[in-house]
Order: structure tokens, then sequence, then C-alpha cells
């Protein structure tokens, strides 16, 4: 019996801990610029917009219903829902809230795509995420 | 006579307080309209799409530096007092749940739009961060 609750007191925890944010009912995220496909030159800053609808933003770390802030990937893909998104060169974190950024990028082809993460950095579930695009730097 | 100079200092002190109450913005930062653009024709119902440079946007209530959130301003002008709370009426939207874009519907006619960011408390930045005032015809 005992057991049982200590079972029941694991699964509890457990449950608690690996429940993503519920994404906000209409969320849509979009990158606003550049366009999919876009051409643009090497050795000047992109300007990237970070697009958001039936949703707000809000620093990490800061809990308010149907918030979250802005990750843009770089070349890779998203880690899926309810999934800590990982900090590094291809996963910008905009912890304090920002809706653009400027990045900068070598000649080539690149994917873009951005991703909602809660006040731990936890993806939602479904995950909000936008479209991914490809963009060319010559 | 010792009363009466603590007296003093107290009115001097609450006095001075709305301005030290101000949060501070970055010299750089920059709120403009994304959408619509100045001069613009649109239809009466539309997505107005609110950037911001060098600064986060945060929920009302977040007390951390340089973050705000957005207040679309309609055909009005900017609050004449910037060190009290941006008002709440139709003229004055706030967006305190940290939104970046809404859906605004406007009757025929023009119309002048203008962002003012403010902090946790609804009270404009100093220095303010004000977007141009533009004007839209909607058909």
């Amino acid at each position: 019996m005992r057991t049982l609750f200590a079972a029941a007191a694991i699964v509890t925890i457990l449950g608690g801990a690996s429940a993503a944010t519920p994404a906000p009912s209409g969320a849509y995220l979009y990158i606003g610029w550049p366009n999919d496909g876009q051409v643009v030159s090497s050795g000047k800053p992109i300007r990237v917009w970070f697009g958001l609808r039936n949703m707000g933003v809000a620093p990490k770390g800061v809990k308010f219903p149907n918030t979250g802030h802005h990750h843009l990937l770089i070349d890779t893909d998203t880690p899926g829902p309810g999934v800590e998104i990982p900090n590094d060169r291809q996963h910008l974190h905009f912890g304090t809230g920002e809706t653009e950024t400027t990045i900068e990028l070598p000649p080539g082809t690149h994917t873009l795509q951005l991703v909602m993460g809660d006040e731990q950095h936890l993806t939602f579930d479904p995950s909000v995420q936008s479209k991914k695009i490809t963009i060319t730097v010559r | 006579m010792r009363k009466t100079i603590v007296t003093m200092l107290s009115a001097a002190l609450l006095a001075s307080l709305p301005v030290l109450a101000r949060s501070p913005a970055p010299q750089n930062a920059q709120v403009y309209f994304i959408w619509p653009s100045d001069g613009m024709v649109i239809h009466h119902a539309f997505w107005v799409r609110m950037g911001l440079r060098n600064m986060g946007v945060a929920p009302k209530g977040t007390d951390i530096a340089n973050t705000g959130h957005h207040h679309l301003l309609i055909d009005v002008d900017l609050p004449e007092n910037m060190n009290e709370p941006v008002a709440s009426d139709r003229n004055h939207l706030h967006f305190g749940a940290g939104e970046t874009e809404a859906r605004i519907e406007l009757p025929p006619g023009r119309h002048t739009l203008q962002l003012l960011l403010a902090d946790k408390d609804h009270i404009p930045h100093d220095p303010p961060v004000v977007s141009k005032k533009i004007t839209v015809t909607v058909k």
C-alpha cells in the first residue's frame, strides 16, 4: 500500500516536471522578415523580424499567461514539444523580450525558424513555431 | 524649526518621487510601426504590427531593466504628463500581456496612430520611447 502511494507520488512529480505549457489557442508565430527564398548580400547584418499573433512576449523567468520568448534557430530543426531549447550558436535566445534582431551568416544557403519558449525555455505543447524558411547569402 | 526643515525635506522628496519612478530607457531604443506605414489606405479591420529596437517586451508588472509594453494611441496626442500612467480608454490601447501585434477596427476616414512604450506601472520611460505619429485612411 505504502509502495503504491510512493509510486503514485513519483508519477505525480515526474508528470508535473515534464508537463509542457499548453500553447495559447490560436498562437501564430512567423518570420516577418526576411521572406522565404530571399537572397541577401553578405557582409552586412541581416535583420530578422519576429511576428507573433494571439500570444504575448515576456522575458525569461516571467510567468504570465499566454506569453513566451522568442528563439531563432539557424540551420537546425526544432526540438519538439515540451523540450528545453538548447543555447548555442544555432539556437539564439531572446530572453529580454526582444522582438527583432540582426544576425550575420556566411555565404551559402541557410534555414531560419522561430520557436517560442516558456519561462523555463521549454517549448510549448503543441510547439509554437514558425515555418522554416530558407535564405541565400551571397 | 527642525520640524519645518524635516517637513520641507519630505515634501521635496515626495515631489521628486514620480520623476524617480520613471524607468530609464536606452538612448538608442526605438519603437515604430512595421505595419501599416504612414499615408497608407487600409481596410477597416487590420493588424497593427509593433516594432521595437534595442529594448524588450514584457507584460505589465514585470520589473526588468530595458523592457516595457506597447500602447497604441489612436486619434490623440501624446500625454502631456509623462510622469503619470498612460490613460486606458478607446484612444489609448494597452498591450499589457506583451502583445506585439493587434487586430484593430476603425471607422472610415483619416486616423492617426502612434506607439508609446511604458514600463511595469504603465508610465512612459525616460526618455520616452515614442514612434512617429502616422496617418492612415480607412476606406
